[in-house]
This record gives structure tokens, C-alpha cells and sequence, in this order.
């Protein structure tokens, strides 16, 4: 049997982390998806049904691009949505098109029995240790927080940077370096350096910029190629973005019963997915007086388009501009470009008049 | 004279206006855009100069919009590159200060402006696609035989509008062709598209806004008395349509280029360069960037389209 | 005191129960007309636009409800427990219509299951009747009773649908939501349509639900959603006695999206139709697409026939 080289689809930042999780963890050889490009969502859309939601298309693009690479194994997690069943369909048109691959699908797994997904492991590496996989993975989810961390302050100030790409160069650089880290003593030290120094780079923050609000489906906000840069785009015109959806919130820290208080004005009951997320950071970002906010899904998001029912409220209700983007295989630059343009002119000229 | 030039090249048409310092509007022009932008502003030039011709006029700042603004905008070195919703709603609330909804519907694209005092508060463009807008009431027109013109005017004639699915350019297609089989009279099929655009613009783009009068509609689709009066009946309220509703988007972009204090001499000469563009992929990483590159007499001004800084191709300034 | 019912999403599945529930207590029930042309326009208003087909008509049945009764009954569905999940659009729906009506003064009758959660339905109808104000031992005799014709209801439908699977007539499985099937407007032409060419469709929904919970996996073995689950444990139970099947969803269904292309590709041995429906008038596609896909069956029967 052929070595096992297992891959993961892309999700922002995160194949570091899940890189060092199947090496160094599981301990088989890591093959991370080329980066994604246009080809990675034509290739997906050309043999996805054309309904299905986009990040769909996107992690079979990722799937198949990381077989020509070189990958044998690939790995689907489960999902409260429709990820829930990705897996199964993913391996299914993976064979019909031929490829011979091991397709593990933690779908099959179920979370009142915890040991089924060990099992779900060993079937990538017979040898795998318990033991280190554990150690391993409580370091990776550390790893993961770091990351959260350090993308959360860049968000908010990289449209101030003094240097352009100052930002991107220091990011790329840490990501870098995780993947040496031996020790929890060892990740804690480097993630604090360069926390220390992306805090030390020189920006040009007004006392009152434009801050805006980032909510919406759980792929889309967090993988930058499915929601075209928006942030980037948006740091370029000069504001401070914010956005609560990230893994250390959502998986490792979730406030689920918390979040149900918040919103009880407006949603009785947990409207599945991100939806509650997106009701509440919405709602933040309304009381905190906030320029505007950004809601971005990929097309038939069923728990977004929900909560949309209720973010319409609460843009009424708190007088709070709120820019809709729905992604799909066919969306235009053009279209967002203006869009964004657009919000950003109606934002400043609304800050002006209320000064 | 100071005078100030807004260009407002869209997928349809292209619009163009030179107003004094007081935003009163010296020359103005109107003309199809036919798939080449390049070629519609350069006709586009040569119209405003004729008109402004005997005339002490000096464009001192340019300002450029609708979906072909950065190509427009470099040909004329504009001072201002504006997105045509911001251009639409100020042209719009220049000529009509106390508007608090406007409607826009133009070749490809419709959107839905909520102005109050002056600002605009909110807005929504539509999502999906093209069905509902000027080019799907056109493709229609095209299939009953009639002048997309003359749509308006059949329309009112209707007693019974049709009902038309039009949420679809594809499904509306073949449910015209059932609706004539099945022997609705044409000026009802008519009404009914009309009928349909207004449906599907306030469930899409106007979903959730609070719509309030004063209302102004605008875009190449208000000409389209149909369409007016099927809003009209569906808000309650009296529409607005202006007669130059058409120019609004160069009305703001041109005061836009105006308020911007940026000035240099503008010359209509320009109208007799060459241009050419060429669209470059980019090879420098894999997302494989389409970048457009604008040449003036065979020197390269400007480029864009690169997503990030590898594949920036300067111009020699 | 009276309960409105919406016609629409749940209420297919589950009418009898409901409607026998508050008979049983004596409480007077309202239900929304069949769907037309109106119903779903006025939802259209209320939807947001790129919600499904399902979702709009919902809220265009609760939208004629209000003013015609004092409570609406709005159930809401997050999990069946060891069945399987439901789609977030029903655990979306109490809360979208509260959104969506507010102002306009509705009172809604909350009906929530949640296995993981809460108890199973008898909690839910007990809570139901305490909420109309009746007495625990009333709410269950009800409930019990309601149990009961709602089994007899499903007994004899099942026993009706095997007398269609005899006789050597062409048979095409109807696959899709209650709500899609028995909603006059939505699937209604469909059904009408394929009797109209002479076949007999074969309605999925009809089946062992236990049997086919079971059997789904023999399809697929990951399917998340308990109402899928049934339907493609149906064809299982379904394919030999069938010529060809139909899918038939709205537009855009987020579960539907992939479990009918799994249905297609592991079900090979019959023709599959993927019709989707999404609302707009204009059967003439709709007769189009049926007409081809039955020609086809025939030409495949003959085929056989000849081979055989």
C-alpha cells in the first residue's frame, strides 16, 4: 500500500494548524491543497449539482486539485448544516469521476460516542497513538486561538498600516514559523512575539475611523477567495473591520445558551447554524454604534437567508445600514466592487451628517 | 466659463453632461453604448464639443461612472471615478432635494436608493440576475413583435394584466409563449410584464426598505409609462419620473467632479486619441488575475484588476 | 378561542393529528385555503426573496391567517432524535414568521419538538393543550385519540397505494416533501400531469415510515435529515415494483440539492427525473419535461420487452 498523504480542503488560515495536526498528530504526510483559484471553483462547479450551496464547490475544487498534487486520503468533517452530508456526496463524485482516493468522512462518525471518531482516525494511520494525537491536538487548538487572535487585530488595523503589506509580510511569517513550534512553552512564546510585534507596526489610525461589522455563513466569511477579499477591499478604503465568526468562538468557545438570552427580542429559538451568530453579533454591532454591516453567504444558505428576516428588523429598528451579499460559482467582481464602493461612500456621508 | 464633464458609461447606454458651477447643465448628450465603450465615449466627446462650440467654456474637472468608470476614467485623466449608485443619488437629490426613495432600473442592474435629508441611508442592487431589468424587457419586446418604446404606452391599454412569471428571464420566456397560445391579448401580456418587473423589483431589491414619497424613478426602464404606473399602483404612491431621469448618473458624478477641488484643464481632443485596451493574464500566482490594460496612442496609462501587489503593472507617468 | 393551522410545510404530515387534537378538545380550528396564485404573492412580500418556494407560501398562509383567529399554530421541528434532523428551514420558521409579522399584532401557538432537547411528542401536545388551557388528562386523551386516526389514516392510504403497485400499468415514484407533493399548486399539476399520460404515480410519502427510516441506508448512509431519510428509504422499498421515478423539489432546497444527486447516482437501474419546481406559472415546461421523461420509459419498457 502506497504511503498515506492525507489533505483537508482550504478554510482561510486554518491548513496550517490541520497540517501540523495530521503530521505531527496522526503522523502521516500532509498535502495542502494548492492554493484556491478560479480553476479550484470551475472544476468544482463543473461537476457539483448546480444548487448546492458554493463552499460545496469550493472543497471539491480543493479535493480534486489536492489529488493531482498528490494526495491519496482526503478528510470531510460533519456539520449541523448541509456539511453534514458533504462527505458522502463528495467521495461519491470523487469515484465516479474515477479517482481512487481513501475518503474518511467524520459524518459517519457521531458525537454521543466520542471514540467513534478515534476510529475514524486509525483508519487513516493503524498506528496512530492516542496518546500523541492528544497531546498534539490540544496544541493545535491553542495554535488555532493565536491565529484567531492575531487575524482579529490585523483586521481591525491593517487599513492603517504605514507600510503597505507591512500587515500581509508579518502574517505570512508567523503562519510560518507555527508549523516549527515543538511545545505549548515554544507556541507561546513565538505567537507572543509576533503579537508584540504586529502590535509594534506603525499605523495611521484616525481617533474615529469608519468601523464596520462583518456576520453571515460560516465558509464564506472565513475563507477569503469564496468572499473575494472583501476584507482586504475594505481595509483599503480605510475602516476598521470587525467580525466574531472564527473558530475559537464559535467551536472551541461557543456561547450558544448565552447568545439565546441576547436575542430573545427578536428569535425565540436557535434558527440553526450561524444564523443565531449573526442575530447577535449583529445586534452588538448595532448597540456599539458601528458605521455599517456587512452580511455575506453563499447563495441558499437556509439558516442565513433566515436570519436575514430578522437583521432586516433590527437594521430598522437601531437605524443600521446593512449591505446583503450572496455568493455563488458566477458571482462578478464588478458587481461587488461597486457594491462595497458604494456602501463605503454612504457611510462616510452618514458619519459626516451626523457630526 | 468653468464647466464641469460627467461621463456615465453603462452596459446599454452611454450619458454625458457639462454643467456650469451652479450644476446648471450646459450640453448634454445620450447615445447606445453598442458593446464598445472606447467608441461610445469618443462619439460621446465629439457631441458635447459640437454643442458647447462657439460657446467660452473650460472643462476644468471630469468625473466618470456607471460599469465602464475606470476605462472612461482614464481616457478623460478624470479627476473623480465614482460608482454610479453614489452618482445616481446625488445627481438625483440635486434636482430633487427633499426625495426619499429612489427607483432604478437600467439595462442589467436595478437598485433601490433611501435617501433622508439629503443622505443616503440605505440601499440594495439586485442579486440573482438580469431577469426584471432593461435588457429582459427588450429580449421580451424583441419576442411580441413591438418596439421596446412603445411598451409603456400598449401597456396602459390593458384592462386585465396578464400574470407573468418573470423571476426567471428563462422561465418567463416560455410562459409568454404559453400565455399568447392559450389567447391573452398582447397589451395584456405587456401589462403584465410591466406588472411582473414591479413584483419582482420590490421583492428582491426592496425587500425589507421602508419605502416613502417622494418617490423618483429612474434608469432607461422609467421611460416605460407601464412600468411607472404599475409602481405607482403597487406603493400608493405618486412616481416621479424626470425627462432627463436618464442623465442623473452624469448630473452627479459631474457636481461630484466639481465638489472634488481637484481641477485641470479638460480637452475634447482626447475624443481623437487612440485607444486600445488589452486584458492580460496575469501569471505572476495562481489566481491567475485578468488585468486590463489601457494604452493611449501605444503608452500604457493605466491597469487594474490585479488582486494583489505582484501583479501591479505601473504606468509611466 | 380558535386555532388558525397554516396550511403549508408541516401540516401536511402531520393535519390529521393536529386537526384531531383540538376536535378532540373542542377547540375550533381555522385552516388556511388550499394554495393559489395569491397566497404566494402575498408570502413573496414577506420572504425574503431567495428563501425557498416552501417558505414563501408558508408565510402567505400565516399572513391569511392573521385576523381570521386568535392563535396561529406555528410548529417548529429541530430534531426527531434518533430519525434524523430536520432541515433549518423548520427550526427557522417560528422565528422568520415572528419577524416577518411584527406589527401586525399575531398571537403565536408555540409547537416546538426538539428530541435532543425536550421530551418527545406527547410533551409537545400537552404543552399544546396547556397553552389553550385544557387539562392534562383531557390534552392526552386527546392527543391519544389523535394518535390513533392519524395511524388508520396512514394504514389505509398505505393499503390503497399496494393495490396500485398490481397490474402491469407504468408506474412512476413521486419523490418529494409532503409539502411539495399534496400542495395543489405545486405538485398538484405534476400528479394531474402524469395521470393525464396514463401512468400511476406512486407516492413516496406513503410507506413504513419505521421500514423506511431503516432501509434509507441502504442508499445512504450518512443522511442527516429525517423526512429524506423516509423518502429515500421509500425508494428503496419503492424501486422494484416502479418504471421510473421522479424528484421533485423547489427551488432552492438546500437538502434535496444533494441527496438528489446521490438518488441519482446510486439509483441506476431506473430512469430518475430531477424536475425542480419553482413557482412561477407556466405549466407548459412542466408537461414538456414530463411527456419526454415518460416517452422514454415506454420506449425503454418496449426495449425490454423485445430483448425478453
Amino acid at each position: 500500500m502506497p504511503e498515506t498523504k492525507v489533505s483537508f480542503p482550504h478554510l482561510g488560515s486554518y491548513c496550517v494548524p490541520i497540517e501540523y495536526l495530521f503530521t505531527r498528530g496522526v503522523g502521516v504526510d500532509y498535502v495542502t491543497p494548492p492554493p484556491i483559484t478560479r480553476r479550484t471553483l470551475e472544476i468544482g462547479s463543473r461537476y457539483s449539482p448546480d444548487t448546492v450551496c458554493a463552499p460545496f464547490k469550493y472543497n471539491l475544487g480543493n479535493y480534486i486539485e489536492t489529488i493531482e498534487a498528490g494526495a491519496n486520503t482526503l478528510v470531510q468533517t460533519g456539520g449541523v448544516c448541509r456539511l453534514g452530508y458533504y462527505g458522502e456526496l463528495h467521495e461519491q463524485i470523487l469515484r465516479d469521476l474515477g479517482y481512487k482516493v481513501r475518503f474518511v468522512n467524520m459524518a459517519r462518525a457521531s458525537y454521543s460516542n466520542p471514540a467513534s471518531f478515534y476510529s475514524e482516525f486509525l483508519s487513516i494511520n493503524p498506528d496512530l497513538s492516542l496518546k500523541r494525537v492528544a497531546a498534539v491536538l490540544t496544541l493545535v487548538l491553542k495554535m488555532v486561538e493565536h491565529i484567531d487572535a492575531f487575524e482579529s487585530y490585523m483586521r481591525n488595523n491593517v487599513g492603517f498600516e504605514c507600510e503597505e503589506g507591512s500587515f500581509d509580510r508579518l502574517h505570512q511569517d508567523f503562519l510560518a514559523s507555527l508549523s516549527a513550534v515543538e511545545s505549548h512553552k515554544e507556541l507561546s512564546a513565538i505567537s507572543k512575539l509576533y503579537m508584540r510585534r504586529l502590535k509594534e507596526l506603525p499605523i495611521n489610525r484616525p481617533k474615529n475611523p469608519l468601523r464596520v461589522g462583518i456576520i453571515g455563513e460560516y465558509y464564506t466569511i472565513m475563507e477569503p477567495f469564496s468572499n473575494h477579499f472583501m476584507e482586504k477591499s475594505l481595509a483599503r478604503m480605510g475602516i476598521a473591520v470587525d467580525r466574531w465568526i472564527n473558530i475559537s468562538n464559535t467551536l472551541l468557545h461557543n456561547p450558544s445558551k448565552k447568545v439565546i438570552t441576547h436575542i430573545k427580542d427578536y428569535a425565540k429559538y436557535d434558527m440553526g447554524a450561524t444564523a443565531m451568530f449573526s442575530i447577535d453579533k449583529a445586534l452588538e454591532f448595532a448597540k456599539k454604534h458601528y458605521d455599517g454591516i456587512i452580511h455575506v453567504k453563499s447563495f441558499g444558505c437556509t439558516p442565513e437567508i433566515d436570519a436575514m428576516t430578522v437583521l432586516q428588523n433590527i437594521s430598522n429598528d437601531y437605524k443600521i445600514p446593512i449591505l446583503y451579499f450572496s455568493f455563488d460559482s458566477q458571482t462578478s467582481e464588478t458587481g461587488i466592487q461597486t457594491r462595497l464602493e458604494a456602501f463605503y461612500d454612504m457611510i462616510v456621508m452618514r458619519k459626516e451628517d451626523r457630526k | 466659463m468653468k464647466a464641469y464633464l460627467g461621463i456615465d458609461v453603462g452596459s446599454i447606454s452611454t450619458k454625458g453632461v457639462v454643467i456650469d458651477s451652479k450644476n446648471a447643465i450646459l450640453a448634454s448628450e445620450y447615445l447606445w453604448t453598442e458593446g464598445d465603450p472606447m467608441g461610445a465615449v469618443r462619439r460621446l466627446l465629439k457631441a458635447l464639443a459640437s454643442q458647447l462650440e462657439g460657446k467660452d467654456v473650460q472643462v476644468a474637472a471630469v468625473g466618470t461612472t456607471g460599469s465602464a468608470r475606470k476605462l472612461t476614467g482614464a481616457m478623460t485623466d478624470a479627476q473623480v471615478v465614482k460608482n454610479e449608485i453614489t452618482a445616481h443619488a446625488i445627481g438625483t437629490t440635486s434636482l430633487y432635494p427633499d426625495v426619499r426613495t429612489i427607483f432604478e432600473i437600467g439595462g442589467q442592474d436595478s437598485k433601490i436608493i433611501l435617501v433622508e435629508n439629503g443622505i443616503v441611508v440605505d440601499y440594495a442592487m439586485n442579486t440573482l440576475c438580469a431577469a426584471g431589468t432593461g435588457s429582459f424587457l427588450s429580449s421580451q419586446a424583441r419576442r411580441l413583435g413591438v418596439q421596446v418604446e412603445e411598451f409603456g404606452e400598449i401597456a396602459l391599454t390593458s384592462q386585465h394584466p396578464t400574470p407573468i412569471a418573470a423571476r426567471c428571464t428563462v422561465f418567463a420566456e416560455s410562459d409568454l409563449v404559453h400565455k399568447a397560445q392559450i389567447g391573452h391579448k398582447k397589451e395584456d401580456i405587456i401589462a403584465g410584464l410591466c406588472k411582473a418587473v414591479v413584483t419582482n423589483y420590490l421583492n428582491n431589491v426592496g425587500k425589507g426598505k421602508k419605502i416613502a414619497p417622494p418617490i423618483v424613478f429612474q434608469g432607461g426602464v422609467s421611460k416605460n409609462v407601464g412600468v411607472k404606473k404599475a409602481f405607482e399602483d403597487a406603493t400608493g404612491f405618486p412616481v416621479t419620473v424626470d425627462p432627463n431621469g436618464h442623465l442623473t448618473g452624469a448630473l452627479g458624478v459631474a457636481i461630484l467632479a466639481r465638489k472634488s477641488g481637484k481641477e485641470q484643464p479638460f480637452s475634447f481632443g482626447v475624443a481623437d486619441m487612440d485607444f486600445v485596451t488589452r486584458g492580460v493574464e496575469c501569471g505572476k500566482c495562481s489566481n491567475r488575475c485578468e488585468i486590463i490594460c489601457v494604452y493611449q496612442n501605444g503608452r500604457l496609462i493605466d491597469s487594474w484588476g490585479n488582486r494583489c501587489e505582484n501583479g501591479a503593472i505601473r504606468a509611466a507617468k | 378561542m380558535k386555532i388558525g393551522i397554516p396550511r403549508a410545510l408541516l401540516y401536511y404530515r402531520y393535519h390529521t393529528l393536529w386537526e384531531t387534537f383540538f376536535e378532540e378538545l373542542g377547540v375550533e380550528t381555522v385552516i388556511s385555503p388550499p394554495t393559489n396564485k395569491g397566497i404566494l404573492d402575498s408570502g413573496s412580500i414577506y420572504a425574503i426573496d431567495e428563501s425557498c418556494l416552501p417558505m414563501k407560501i408558508f408565510l402567505g398562509h400565516v399572513e391569511w391567517l392573521i385576523g381570521r383567529c386568535d392563535m396561529i399554530l406555528l410548529p417548529r421541528i429541530a430534531s426527531l432524535g434518533r430519525q434524523g434532523s430536520a432541515c433549518m428551514r423548520y427550526q427557522a420558521a417560528y422565528d422568520v414568521a415572528r419577524n416577518a409579522f411584527r406589527g401586525r399584532q399575531i398571537k403565536l401557538l408555540d409547537y416546538n419538538v426538539d428530541l435532543r432537547k425536550n421530551g418527545g411528542q406527547i410533551e409537545t401536545f400537552l404543552s399544546l393543550g396547556r397553552a389553550v388551557g385544557k387539562k392534562r388528562a383531557q390534552s392526552l386523551h386527546a392527543y391519544l385519540a389523535a394518535r390513533q386516526a392519524d395511524k388508520a389514516v396512514g394504514t389505509a392510504e398505505l393499503l390503497h397505494q399496494q393495490d396500485l403497485l398490481r397490474g402491469d400499468r407504468c408506474r412512476i415514484l413521486v419523490v418529494g416533501h409532503p409539502y411539495n407533493v399534496y400542495d395543489p399548486y405545486v405538485g398538484g399539476p405534476v400528479l394531474d400531469c402524469l395521470r393525464a399520460l396514463n401512468t400511476v404515480p406512486i407516492i413516496a410519502d406513503i410507506v413504513d415510515r419505521r421500514e423506511a427510516l431503516e432501509r434509507s441506508a441502504n442508499i445512504s448512509s450518512t443522511l442527516p435529515w429525517a423526512f429524506n431519510r423516509q423518502l429515500v428509504g421509500a425508494i428503496d422499498i419503492y424501486r422494484r415494483y416502479v418504471d421510473g421515478i421522479v424528484l421533485m423539489s423547489t427551488f432552492p432546497c438546500g437538502p434535496d440539492s444533494l441527496v438528489n444527486e446521490i438518488v441519482v447516482r446510486r439509483v441506476r437501474e431506473l430512469p430518475v427525473l430531477n424536475l425542480l419546481i419553482d413557482g412561477q406559472e407556466g405549466s407548459a415546461g412542466l408537461e414538456t419535461r414530463l411527456e419526454s421523461f415518460v416517452d422514454i420509459i415506454h420506449f425503454k419498457r418496449e426495449e425490454d420487452i423485445t430483448l425478453a
